[in-house]
């Protein structure tokens, strides 16, 4: 364990070093004061108590909390763990692996490991709930969403463990988990049970309350809550109002999470000493496939079919095909279950009892448009934030770096703008055959026809925002096919998707000042005003966005890969 | 071909290129050598376009690299040690890719071609992860090959091939030279360097310490003569003899 902490100390020392290193350029300088302003005009200045809104830790957000850490570690055993559950660098496998370690002591160096990322989103989120409202002194805040935070991240690690098993030895390893495969299983029946049962009150809640009023009973009532408890007992702490309330609460939390930590060392005596060849062998792979810090959740499919491409004609046309191939081989279907399953309760929410079906159908795909702008940028990667890893060979392609930018960009945001206008579509279809829609026909019909060039101006700009940050700041960024998006990460990732929101918002007041002028002189817009409204505005910020294309193109000839001589 | 100007690259305070000069003509060949640190790859890296110089001049195909970046590249390729491929394009996809970007416009009859040169027919459909390292490095080779360019930059590029592919790039490497293009190869298999360079730069701590024609560089040490290359070149590098440099004879006096 010494060899694992001096590993773990060491690197973390000289990684922020390289940082230290790297902010001493004016680039990384500026940036790491803007970031600092940042987290601590979000996180840090001190809060109105008065004005902080307490419903962030009430009845409800436990409610939701606790289902959607049930629904995601439920996406670990159904679907698979994500990148991080069983991730070892490519340096770990080699070192490690040949080692003459026990499988567990790789285990343990695994959750040891993990309790970084676990620390950091921990103290991300005990600001966050401190501005939600908590009265909890900040160090129990801590220790609330650490154990949250640890027992979902072992919850994980002991799926993708199972899972494994299961593959690897068939009926064998589901013998051996039996008690755990049988737990899962349970606890899936009852929450689905607890739905069933109430579906009677679920169907017909459409409202804004009523439906998670609904669901909040189904789920709190057996045999939901039945299935529910354990993970109950874990997010509690984390809502608690007062010391009494929390001292109660945190002692079964840490059981749980013990139980876990038991569950999955335990797990070891389950595997043959053969499993630690069989890891390797799947990281060796993984290794050749060069996603260098994840785990081959993203492993290409084979190449059954292509995209034709025609062998002249403009290089840039290369880069997106490349690109769309990625997608099309990459593209994980389960990263849309959580926003789809959202956009729908959500949909359902503001649809409300006079919407009627679809009307839920309008709304869900308008919410399911709108979570792809601001979260699509972290589902849809295939950009410069995988090819950087390549940087190498890009500099020697005979390709304009300005062009190669765009069609960086470009290869990310078409595709989503297509998705979009589909859902949009749906959206302006299914308004038809609802009973209670806002909007007027006239305002719909223009809103729809100024929408291809309303999505493909913002995905394009988010886009760039975030492609530019590959390319100014390399080192501070996670580079690949994924991000981490175990829930331990939530922190984070809220964090990054702030502020590109933010960059977003920064962009958008030239074309918002165009469309307060242009309102100004042509008079209150009617349907038509609207849609040019609309088209100009995004005209505005698509030649923003073509602009920072071409300085960050230059930024990217002068680009240049880490590794020296 | 080649002209390289006054060449140096540095990181901060530590210079790992120091002033380097030297030509490359058509069909010739010249080997880049030099101890592990002294700087290989980095000028390499300045010649293909990957990193900019801290001065001085890189010319290739008559294109000056910093100021026609794209004519130049268009001119040469540059095959790395580690091969630099993407995860989710296959092999064919790969010479496709590279096709469209250089504008090779027979690539339905290059690839077979090239294909069955580097005994990768049979993985035409295959993505790399389902490669080994020296198929891999085939396939790369194959990337530089497929525009036909007339300069090839070669870092390294036998690792992880097998004899057989070792013998066939040797073979091909001649053939390229003899077609007219200018090689720099860069290696520590210094047999290799001998039966295929016409010329030689040896570089220590990013410094020229002999350049020439093996003889030219002989001549400039007479107490070398009869030894085999690999006594030149240790004795060449050796850090006890920092005055072997550029003065120890005229084979190592750089271009003006």
């Amino acid at each position: 364990m010494s060899a694992f902490f001096y590993l773990i100390s060491r690197s973390a020392k000289n990684r922020l070093a390289g940082l230290a290193r790297g902010a001493r350029s004016p680039r990384y300088l500026v940036a790491f004061a803007v970031g600092a302003v940042y987290i601590w005009a979000f996180l840090i200045r001190p809060v109105n108590r008065g004005a902080a809104t307490p419903s962030l830790l009430g009845q409800p957000t436990e409610m939701i909390i606790t289902l959607l850490a049930v629904l995601t570690l439920m996406g670990s055993w159904i679907f698979g763990s994500d990148a991080t559950a069983l991730a070892f660098t490519p340096a770990e496998l080699s070192l490690l692996f040949p080692a003459p370690l026990s499988r567990r002591a790789l285990i343990g160096y695994k959750l040891f490991r993990a309790q970084i990322a676990v620390l950091i989103n921990s103290l991300i989120w005990v600001f966050v709930l401190r501005r939600g409202g908590s009265a909890l002194p900040g160090p129990l805040r801590a220790l609330s969403v650490w154990a949250l935070f640890s027992t979902l991240n072992l919850h994980r690690l002991g799926a993708a463990l199972v899972r494994t098993s299961w593959r690897e030895h068939a009926g064998a390893g589901l013998r051996r988990h039996a008690w755990s495969t049988a737990a899962f299983v349970l606890i899936g029946l009852a929450v689905l049970a607890g739905v069933v049962q109430h579906r009677h009150e679920l169907v017909p809640s459409f409202g804004a309350g009523a439906f998670f009023t609904a669901l909040g009973r189904a789920l709190a009532s057996p045999p939901a809550s039945w299935g529910l408890y354990p993970f109950h007992l874990v997010v509690a702490p984390t809502f608690t109002h007062s010391l009494p309330e929390w001292e109660r609460a945190i002692g079964p939390a840490l059981v749980v999470l013990a139980l876990h930590a038991w569950w999955v060392l335990r797990t070891d005596a389950a595997f043959e000493d053969a499993a630690i060849e069989a890891s390797a062998e799947r990281a060796r792979r993984v290794e050749a496939m060069k996603s260098r810090r994840t785990m081959g959740v993203v492993k290409p499919r084979t190449a059954t079919s292509t995209i034709a491409l025609a062998s002249v004609g403009h290089p840039a046309i290369g880069i997106f095909w490349k690109n769309m191939l990625c997608l099309r081989r990459t593209a994980q279907l389960r990263l849309l279950i959580g926003p789809t399953t959202m956009a729908i309760i959500i949909g359902g929410a503001i649809a409300g009892d006079e919407g009627g079906v679809l009307g839920v159908v309008a709304a869900g795909a308008l919410i399911f448009a709108a979570m792809l702008v601001v979260f699509g940028g972290r589902l849809i990667r295939n950009d410069l934030r995988q090819d950087m890893q390549h940087l190498p060979l890009l500099k020697t392609l005979p390709v304009a770096p300005g062009d190669l930018m765009v069609a960086e960009v470009a290869s990310g945001a078409l595709p989503m703008a297509a998705l979009q206008l589909v859902l949009l579509l749906v959206a302006y279809a299914a308004s038809f055959g609802s009973p209670f829609v806002p909007l007027k026909h006239e305002t719909r019909l223009a809103l729809l026809v100024a929408a291809p060039f309303a999505v493909l101006a913002l995905n394009g700009a988010l886009l760039t925002i975030q492609n530019g940050t590959a390319v100014l700041f390399p080192t501070w960024i996670r580079l690949g096919p994924a991000v981490n998006t175990g829930v331990e990460a939530l922190g984070q990732n809220l964090l990054s998707s702030i502020a590109n929101l933010f960059s977003l918002a920064i962009a958008l007041i030239v074309p918002a000042i165009v469309a307060v002028g242009t309102v100004a002189l042509l008079g209150p817009p009617r349907a038509i005003t609207l849609a040019l409204l609309v088209i100009v505005a995004s005209g505005v910020l698509a030649a923003e966005t073509y602009f920072a294309l071409r300085l960050l193109g230059r930024a990217f000839a002068r680009a240049e890969p880490l590794s020296g001589a | 071909m080649i002209q390289v100007r006054e060449l140096a690259k540095l990181y901060g305070t530590f210079t790992a290129v120091r002033s380097l000069s030297f030509d490359v003509g058509v069909g010739e060949v010249l080997g880049l050598v030099g101890p592990n640190g002294a700087g290989k790859t980095t000028t390499l890296r300045c010649l293909a376009g990957i990193i900019a110089p801290s001065r001085g001049t890189v010319a290739v195909a008559g294109h000056d690299i910093q100021r026609e970046p794209i004519e130049a590249k268009r001119a040469l390729a540059f095959i790395p040690d580690e091969p630099h491929l993407f995860d989710y394009l296959s092999v064919e996809e790969h010479l496709r890719f590279i096709a469209r970007l250089y504008g090779v416009a027979d690539v339905d009859a290059r690839i077979p071609v090239l294909l069955d040169e580097l005994e990768l027919i049979e993985k035409r459909r295959s993505l790399p992860g389902e490669l080994s390292r020296g198929m891999r490095q085939k396939l790369a080779i194959a990337c530089g090959l497929l525009h036909s360019p007339s300069v090839l930059i070669l870092d390294e590029p036998l690792t992880g091939l097998d004899p057989a592919g070792i013998r066939r790039m040797r073979e091909t490497i001649s053939a390229r030279a003899a077609a007219g293009a200018a090689v720099i190869l860069s290696s520590h298999l210094l047999h290799l360097v001998e039966e295929l360079c016409s010329k030689l730069l040896v570089v220590r701590r990013g410094e020229c310490v002999a350049y020439g024609t093996i003889d030219e560089i002989i001549a400039g040490r007479p107490e070398l003569a009869g030894r085999s290359l690999e006594d030149v070149f240790l004795a060449l590098t050796a850090e006890a003899q920092p005055e072997a440099g550029p003065a120890a004879g005229p084979g190592a006096r750089p271009p003006a």
